[in-house]
This record gives structure tokens, sequence and C-alpha cells, in this order.
């Protein structure tokens, strides 16, 4: 099964200028297991498909199935399939993080006892044991990341999306992000993965895909992309500068 | 409808007003027992328009009132708008939620927060009136639909603004100055009697006579109207408000 299909989506705003094409007659499949990197300047049309995917966005025409479901259709079978880490921080920054993620856990239906549970392990596994009486706002910037993305986690979701995961942290805990993103893959979860950081695409993802102008300008995988010993990045700029 | 994701939306609303209970418990309780003491006791004493009732009895459900539609349209506008505002409102729009469930666990949380203030409005009450109510069914009947409708209304209105005064514009230009010619300190015989009508199309008026009827057996309109009438407004806004949400007006791009 697909993890992931999206058939001809179109996705246009209007605003005082008029309309505005954000992503353009796209289709795309992801597979199950796969570790998948979407590519893309800002304003590429990335965060947008991802609202699409995720509900946050409607879209204009096309379909999205997730794990089989259609979106609007079935929409919470195919959100109970999706985890989402978006690009910009949607917590209530001044609630205690044991309290949100048991209130996220409580809006995908777990029961009080599994909710403390997964709260717990996730905790443990993203060394936020320490901070869990913590409002939001009062964790630095790289442990919020790993809040969003534990949050992201609490119904064990079958497809992980990561918006800009390593956005803004340093280096030392975008490395020990990259080992646990690893380790979910290992698991055998599906992930898409937009960053501006091309050596964590380079060293994550078995496939990427380039945005621009809203298109899919290039979906090719990992070998194809790094052939005869090119870096992701080089070859990421020979097509975004030919456009 | 799931009862877990349902009491989770409820819960989150119930945990915002109790981080901030000196806004939003205390400085109503002390706004209620302002009113019971200067218009019901200081100047309750010196009128006596109805015979066997005295102007506080008469006075105190119409403050009960305000506290429930206050506490209910604050909770729901407020919480809202800050949800949209901060982008929070998505935690809940990528989950398998569904719209009614969203709708109804605002209005718990909203109703909650109405009938915490009220309860303690209730208990200032109790030294100063005779606050038993005469009528304990209807008493519970105008309570929960005014907090419900204002739960709607407050929701309408957390989905239209786009700035945090236009929360406040409704309930300073709309909902006082309906409630304060809206019997709450008079009756409707005290006013000239060509401006009656305008009594009688402002809807908190039914709201106020109908809560006043449950307490003291006082009342001067048609109660049933009133009571269809109220219940009708929460059915026609519960469905406004869930086919906003299922459009995603205002909430999804």
């Amino acid at each position: 099964m697909n993890a992931l299909e999206i058939q001809n989506l179109h996705k246009t705003y209007t605003d005082k200028k008029g309309e505005k094409i954000a992503v353009d007659d796209v289709n795309l499949t992801v597979k199950q297991g796969e570790f998948f990197g979407l590519l893309g300047q800002n304003g590429a049309g990335k965060s947008t498909m991802i609202s699409c995917i995720t509900g946050i966005n409607q879209f204009t025409t096309g379909s999205i199935l997730v794990m089989g479901h259609d979106i609007e259709v079935d929409y919470q079978q195919a959100r109970l399939a999706i985890g989402l880490s978006p690009q910009d921080f949607n917590v209530d920054v001044f609630a205690k993080i044991e309290k949100s993620i048991d209130l996220v856990g409580g809006y995908f239906g777990m029961s009080k006892a599994d909710r403390n549970t997964r709260a717990q392990e996730l905790f443990e596994l993203f060394d936020l044991v320490q901070f869990k009486d913590k409002p939001f706002q009062a964790l630095s910037g790289g442990f919020k990341r790993r809040y969003v993305l534990a949050r992201a986690l609490m119904h064990d979701p079958d497809v992980l999306i990561l918006d800009e995961p390593t956005a803004g942290i340093d280096v030392e805990q975008r490395r020990a992000l990259w080992k646990y993103l690893q380790e979910l893959h290992k698991q055998g979860k599906t992930i898409i993965l937009t960053s501006h950081y091309l050596e964590e695409v380079e060293l994550l993802c078995d496939r990427v895909a380039v945005m621009n102008h809203g298109k899919i300008i290039a979906d090719l995988t990992k070998a194809e992309f790094t052939k005869g010993g090119a870096k992701l990045e080089d070859t990421y700029l020979k097509l975004t500068e030919s456009i | 409808m799931n009862i877990i994701r349902l009491s989770a939306v409820a819960k989150r609303e119930v945990q915002r007003f109790m981080r901030i209970p000196v806004q939003t418990i205390l400085a109503p309780l002390i706004s209620a027992a302002l009113y019971i003491l200067v218009f019901g006791i200081i100047l309750g004493n010196r009128i006596n328009f109805l015979e066997n009732i005295n102007y506080i009895d008469f006075v105190f459900p119409g403050i009960l009132m305000m506290q429930l539609i206050f506490g209910s349209y604050s909770q729901s506008a407020f919480s809202l708008f800050f949800h949209r505002s901060t982008k929070t409102i998505t935690e809940m729009l990528t989950s398998p939620l569904s719209y009614s469930e969203i709708v109804l666990g605002y209005i718990i949380g909203a109703t909650a927060r109405a009938l915490i203030v009220s309860s303690g409005v209730y208990a200032i009450a109790i030294i100063f009136t005779d606050a038993t109510p005469a009528n304990i069914p209807f008493f519970i009947f105008y309570v929960l639909v005014v907090s419900v409708l204002f739960a709607l209304l407050g929701l309408l209105i957390g989905l239209w603004a786009e700035k945090m005064e236009q929360l406040n514009m409704l309930q300073t230009f709309v909902l006082t100055p309906l409630i304060y010619v809206g019997g709450v300190f008079n009756s409707i015989d005290m006013l000239p009697e060509n401006i009656h009508w305008l009594v009688k199309i402002n809807p908190i008026f039914y709201m106020v006579d109908g809560i006043r009827y449950s307490m003291i057996g006082y009342s001067e309109s048609n109660l049933l109207s009133g009571a269809f009438f109220l219940t009708g407004s929460a059915v026609i806004l519960f469905a406004l408000v869930i086919y906003l949400f299922k459009i995603g007006w205002k909430l999804r791009s």
C-alpha cells in the first residue's frame, strides 16, 4: 500500500493582488516505509502541500489518500494515520507540556492509561522528563522541537510529516534528532521531511522530490541525485537555477 | 461522537479558564457582589414597586443571568479567537476530532465557566436574598439554554473576529445595552408604554423574565413562547456554527 497518493493537486489563493497558484497540478506517491525528502525554496509550495495533506488547508482540486483513506471523505481515518511536526509551533505556550500532550492524545481518542504510558515513553525518548511540568514557552528552541516531534508521535501514526524539524536548533540537538528519525525509519514509519539543510536530507532520505513554483520539477532516488559522487546540494542548485 | 475526544476538548477549555481564575472567576464574582450590594441592598431598600417582592429578589435573577451571559460568551469567543490567532487550532484540525466534537467541547467549557461563576454569585446572594428557585426544572432549563446560546454566539464571533477588540465590541455595544434594557433592574411597567415594544423585541428580556419566573414565580412575558424562541435560536446557531466549522470558514485557508 502507498502511504501517500496525491493526484492532480491544485491549490490557489486569492489575495489583494489576485489569484496565486501555490500548488500546481501535483502528482506524487510515497511508498509505505519510505523516508521521503521534499525540497524547494521558500514559497515553493512545500508547506502549503503539507497543510493540504494534514487538513490545515483546503485545496482547490485533486485528491489525497493517506494509507488508502481519502482525506476529505474519510478524514478521521486519514488523520489517525498522520503525525505532523509543523514548521511553526502551534502549541499553547502557557500550558505545561505534560498536560498539552495528554490533550492531544485525547483528541486522537486514546484512553487515559494509554496516554499516560505513551507520554512517559516519549518524554523519556526525547529527554523531556525534566521539563514535563514546564510550560512550552519555558523550553529552549531544541527542546521545543523535540516536544513537537513527541506530540506528532503520540498516537503512533504510520506516516510522520516533518516540516523543517531542525530549523533553528544547534548542531548537537540536530544530530540527536537525526538519530531519533533514523530509529523511527527502522521501525517502519513512513517519513516525509522538508528541510533547507540539504546534508540532512542527503543523510536521511531514500528519495527526494524538488518543488518549484508549486510544481514538482524532479523526483529521484538518493542514488540518482548523487550519481557520480555529486552532492545533493549541487544537483538541487542546478535544478532550481535552471528554471 | 467519541466521548474521549469530546472530553479532551472540554478539558482543554476548563484548564484554560482555570489557569487565570482571577480574570475568569473572581472578577465576575466581585462585579456581581457589587451589583447585589448597590442595586439590591443600598438602593433596593428604598424601592417598593411590587407587592410581596423585595427589590433584591426581583433584581437578583437578572444579575445571575448577566454572569451566565458574559461568562459563557467570553469563554468561547476569546478561547476560539486565541486558538485561531496562535494557530493552536491546527492541533485540533489535524486530529480525527469531528466538527460536532470540537463545537460541543467549546460549549461544555463555556457552560462550565458560566456555571462556576453563577454558583459563586448564587452563594453570595443566599446571604442577602430569598434565592431558592421556585421552579427547579425551569431554572435548570434557563441556566443551560442561556449558557449554550451565548457559548454559540461567542463561537460565531470568535470565528469572525480579526482583532481582539472586535470580541469586546459585541459585549460593549450590543450585549451590555440589551441587558440593561432587558428588564434586569426594572419591571416593564416602570417604562413609558410607548417603548414597551422595544423591550418585547429584546431577546434578553425573555431570558431574564424566564429565570426570574423560575426563581420568584414572577413573570411579565409569555414563558412558553420565550422558551421556544430560546431553544430554537440555540438549535439554529448550533447548526450554523457546525456548518462554518465544516467548511473551514476563517479556520482553513
